[in-house]
């Protein structure tokens, strides 16, 4: 009769390791959130000359624990008119689908959830379900507000799902393979794919801020606009599941991805000696990528929802569109060596860099051509 | 002991007979696509499990459910794009009401 | 012994889930109610493919019907005015006894024809997306660019048709 580890019977083991899982896996995402509240107060305090928590305990450390304390006590407002079930529902929709994305999170080499071979595809899957949850949301919330919010929110996630997909498959392409795993043992040592397919990367960073809702994408939650948008009947610790342990843990997974795909995961100097020490290499990688992030969110405005959209269906998907097409004949052309990708993908990094000046005069031209016009119109 | 292959015929049969009598019964417009999706979810199972349990090397089975998903989603973009441009004409839902071409 | 059990029991709830949650999408009055229990009977059809051992049909069972089939359709629910339904009423209609007489007689005799199919044990393997994909792309190459170009014709479809022709709603604005 096979003994499973501890000397535990397998039948067992095996719902206790589900169990153990899934424990692990909300407290690293609620840690993460605590953490990573914290920093970007403190991240946005630096950048605007100011000094952030500093109150609560050492450096204002413990002021996010101090936060989470007073959500859970909140009471539990819940408006008469809105639409039972689904109201309650809806932050379990938003939050269980990024629950289940670190499943295949590579933290280091043999410390994986799972390793699917369909790896990014399942991340992919799953962050096209938060959709739904958030449509839900802003339909059962019984107001106006928030049902457009909602139904902003949405369309933005589903056309900013499609350059995301598109980035992905080119690195897919490039690496054979949609394991996570073989993505990251397919990036030896110091060659990391960023230099092979960076513009995939620049293309997936951004859809990426898209995804997660954070600015410059960030109208449907923004407290200025819509009066919150789609999560303006929720607080207390619905507010607190929605908003920061999704949108925090959302976050840490797409890191995670960008660290995996174009950063070497848990490579590191001194990981084959001591395989552990992948978890602080790939940790210290998707917080590099997190603190990036969270200096754009303090230095970039906001983009409108028109030009959002415009943005995504005129700008990242041909980009994107370009992107596989490129990389796909380069891959097919010269099957052995990632050379001539990585020329090509610096080209059109270089090539975005320097067409944004052009395309912004061009359209600053159009506008004004279209003012003068009206104008005219007007004052005949 | 692994689920017979009938079984999983049985549930797609059950669940197209559904869909079927949703469509022929609900007069709300989009409640019947929904109803066509439940008909064309079953079709995929069947398809899916023939295919993985009469050969497990055998993928056309799997790859015709990948065309049928092709076909679904475009069916139902462009049905709810009718559906929501006749609704722009006269506001109403009810099938029973849009017969304006009728005799 | 040990996980024998596993299997048929994990089944049995994805059955009753699939057609129960269908059931209820027919039987249901409340519209974003049957949209909701749709994704929910498209995920316990994503749990059954898993079952059958087709992960990556499973993935894009997700991906594709409740990340974006349910999102249109909630889409749609919520850009038409759903008072319709209420003045018949739901059941007891002419056309009930009819349709039920139909769908029976020919539900009854399949679904029991369904159960006499019998099948080898199933073998391991297989269900890799490598395999898929060089199906897809080698063999039904064609099939392939004929869903593409569909899926190209319906988007514009749906784009033009949902347009709002600028004169129209001029000449119904001055009326």
């Amino acid at each position: 009769m096979p003994v499973g580890p501890f000397g535990l019977d397998p039948l067992v083991w095996a719902p206790l390791r589900l169990v153990i899982a899934v424990a692990l896996a909300l407290f690293l995402v609620l840690n993460g959130a605590l953490l990573q509240i914290y920093l970007e107060r403190k991240i946005q305090a630096i950048i605007q000359d100011r000094l952030g928590p500093y109150h609560v305990g050492p450096f204002g450390l413990l002021q996010t624990f101090a936060d989470a304390i007073k959500l859970i006590a909140k009471e539990d407002v819940r408006a008469r008119a809105t639409d039972g079930w689904f109201f309650v529902a809806a932050p379990a929709l938003v939050f269980c689908p990024m629950l289940a994305s670190w499943l295949v999170l590579p933290f280091a080499k043999d410390i994986v959830g799972a390793d699917l071979n369909i790896g990014l595809l399942y991340l992919v899957t799953l962050g096209s379900m938060t959709v739904l949850g958030i449509v839900i949301a802003g339909w059962a919330s019984n107001n106006k507000y928030a049902l457009v919010g909602g139904l902003r929110s949405a369309g933005q996630l589903i056309s900013y799902e499609i350059p995301q997909i598109l980035a992905l498959v080119s690195v897919a392409l490039v690496v054979g393979s949609l394991s996570m795993i073989d993505i990251t043992r397919s990036q030896p040592g110091p060659l990391v794919n960023v230099l092979v397919l960076p513009f995939s990367f620049l293309i997936y960073f951004i859809a990426a801020l898209a995804e997660t809702n954070r600015t410059p994408f960030d109208l449907p939650e923004a407290e200025s606009e819509l009066v919150a948008g789609w999560l303006t009947e929720y607080s207390g610790m619905r507010w607190g599941t929605m908003l920061a342990l999704s949108e925090y843990g959302n976050v840490t997974v797409v890191s995670s991805i960008v660290t995996t795909l174009w950063f070497g995961g848990w490579q590191g100097p001194g990981v084959d000696a001591l395989p552990l020490l992948g978890v602080l290499w790939f940790t210290l990688k998707v917080y590099g990528v997190i603190v990036v992030m969270m200096w754009i969110r303090a230095t970039l405005p906001r983009l409108r929802i028109d030009q959002l959209m415009s943005f995504c269906w005129l700008g990242l998907i041909p980009m994107a569109l370009l992107n596989i097409l490129v990389v796909a004949v380069l891959a097919l052309a010269f099957p052995d060596t990632k050379i001539p990708i990585a020329i090509a993908s610096w080209l059109l990094v270089l090539a975005f860099i320097a067409g944004v000046p052009f395309v912004q005069r061009r359209r600053l031209a159009l506008l004004r051509a279209r003012a003068s016009a009206s104008a005219v119109r007007a004052a005949s | 002991m692994t689920v017979p292959l009938s079984f999983y015929v049985a549930v797609s049969a059950g669940l197209f007979f559904i869909g079927c009598a949703g469509v022929l019964t609900r007069r709300n417009a989009v409640v019947i696509l929904m109803c066509v999706e439940l008909m064309l979810n079953a079709a995929n199972l069947a398809l899916v499990a023939f295919s993985r349990r009469f050969g497990a090397v055998d993928e056309r089975g799997s790859v015709f459910v990948i065309f049928v998903f092709v076909i679904a989603a475009a069916e139902v973009a462009v049905g709810l794009a009718i559906v929501l441009s006749a609704y722009r004409n006269r506001p109403v839902i009810d099938v029973d009401e849009i017969h304006q071409m009728k005799g | 012994m040990g996980f024998d059990f596993v299997e048929p029991v994990i089944f049995a709830v994805l059955a009753v889930g699939v057609i129960g949650a269908g059931a209820a999408v027919v039987l249901l009055n409340r519209i974003t109610a049957s949209a909701l229990l749709m994704a929910l009977s498209f995920l316990c059809m994503a749990g059954m493919f898993v079952l059958l051992g087709a992960e990556t049909i499973a993935a894009f069972q997700v991906l594709i019907y409740v990340g974006a089939i349910t999102v249109l359709i909630i889409f749609g629910v919520q850009f038409t005015k759903q008072g319709g339904d209420r003045s018949y009423a739901l059941f007891f209609q002419k056309q009930y006894p009819i349709a039920a007489a139909l769908v029976a007689a020919v539900a009854i005799p399949v679904v029991l024809f369904a159960f006499s199919f019998n099948a080898p044990a199933p073998q391991p393997g297989g269900g890799d997306i490598r395999p898929l994909a060089t199906s897809v792309f080698t063999d039904f190459a064609f099939a392939f660019e004929v869903a593409s170009v569909l899926l190209l014709a319906a988007m514009v479809g749906a784009i033009v048709l949902t347009q709002r022709d600028e004169r129209v709603e001029a000449a119904r604005r001055r009326r």
